[in-house]
């Protein structure tokens, strides 16, 4: 997984966002009502791109990534499997990470009256796709 | 008065038509409880976008100024009925019955009926 990250990152860092990956942010954004954010962040808390304003991207791909390692510590050690996903409600609305293959994760900002069960249905969906775009992008780097 | 899971169960036997069922927190979209469905119907599919539709009449009948809650919702479909009924009282708000029935099976009035005596006796 390690292995797979570094190419990925190494391919797109510092270089700009991957265009597919942040048109699957866009839809994704366009699709759920009170969605007010999305980032596509590399498991070594790299951004790959992201439909965010008004928020600190840098920062947020950061912490994404040191939850999401936690989160896979946590998952593992309750013996509940592969990491899927992570939600955290405050009370101006909701943060959530969602698997995106081994090599990324999807961010996800949500004010409080968002349609939760929406989300992850969506966010489920988007995370998959970018999950098969970061492997393209990891299997054929000559093409880039 | 009947936990969640046995209203649910009752929905789907009592209920002659019934597909599917599921107890719906429209604040958040997610499902309390579903029984039925299958691959042809996804249940929390139904209970995120239901949500959408009961949130948008709710608005609507705010920007007509109708001071009125909403006992109901019935959609037809060519081949089903699909019925939203919220819950009121007991401090159950913000939750609403699913229920997707064969329109070729299904008796409306008894359905609907009978989906008002489920909720009458539900208690979260």
């Amino acid at each position: 997984m390690r292995r797979a990250l570094k190419q990925f990152a190494g391919l797109r860092q510092p270089a700009a966002a991957d265009p597919e990956v942040l048109r699957e942010l866009r839809v994704l954004r366009s699709r759920v009502p009170h969605l007010t954010g999305a980032l596509a962040v590399g498991t070594g808390g790299v951004l790959l791109a992201e439909d965010a304003p008004g928020t600190q991207a840098a920062a947020l791909a950061a912490l994404t990534a040191a939850a999401l390692a936690d989160a896979l510590r946590l998952a593992d050690t309750a013996d509940r499997g592969h990491f899927r996903e992570l939600l955290v409600r405050g009370e101006k609305g909701y943060v959530a990470a969602y698997a995106a293959g081994p090599a990324a994760v999807l961010a996800v900002l949500a004010e409080p009256r968002a349609n939760v069960g929406r989300i992850h249905l969506e966010a489920r969906r988007t995370g998959a796709r970018i999950a098969r775009l970061a492997a393209g992008a990891d299997e054929r780097p000559e093409d880039d | 008065m009947a936990n969640v899971e046995t209203s649910l169960k009752e929905a789907m036997t009592a209920i002659e038509g019934s597909l599917g069922a599921a107890l719906v927190d429209y604040t958040s979209g997610m499902a309390l409880g579903t029984v039925g469905g299958g691959k042809d119907l996804d249940l929390n599919v139904a209970a995120a976008g239901n949500t959408d539709v009961v949130r948008a009449k709710v608005r609507t009948m705010e920007m007509l100024g109708l001071k009125d809650e909403i006992e109901d919702i019935l959609i037809t479909l060519g081949g089903q009925y699909h019925l939203i009924r919220l819950l009121r009282g007991r401090g159950n708000n913000g939750l609403f019955l699913y229920l997707a029935l064969d329109k070729t099976r299904a008796n409306l009035a008894m359905a609907r009926h009978q989906l008002r005596r489920i909720e009458a006796e539900l208690e979260i």
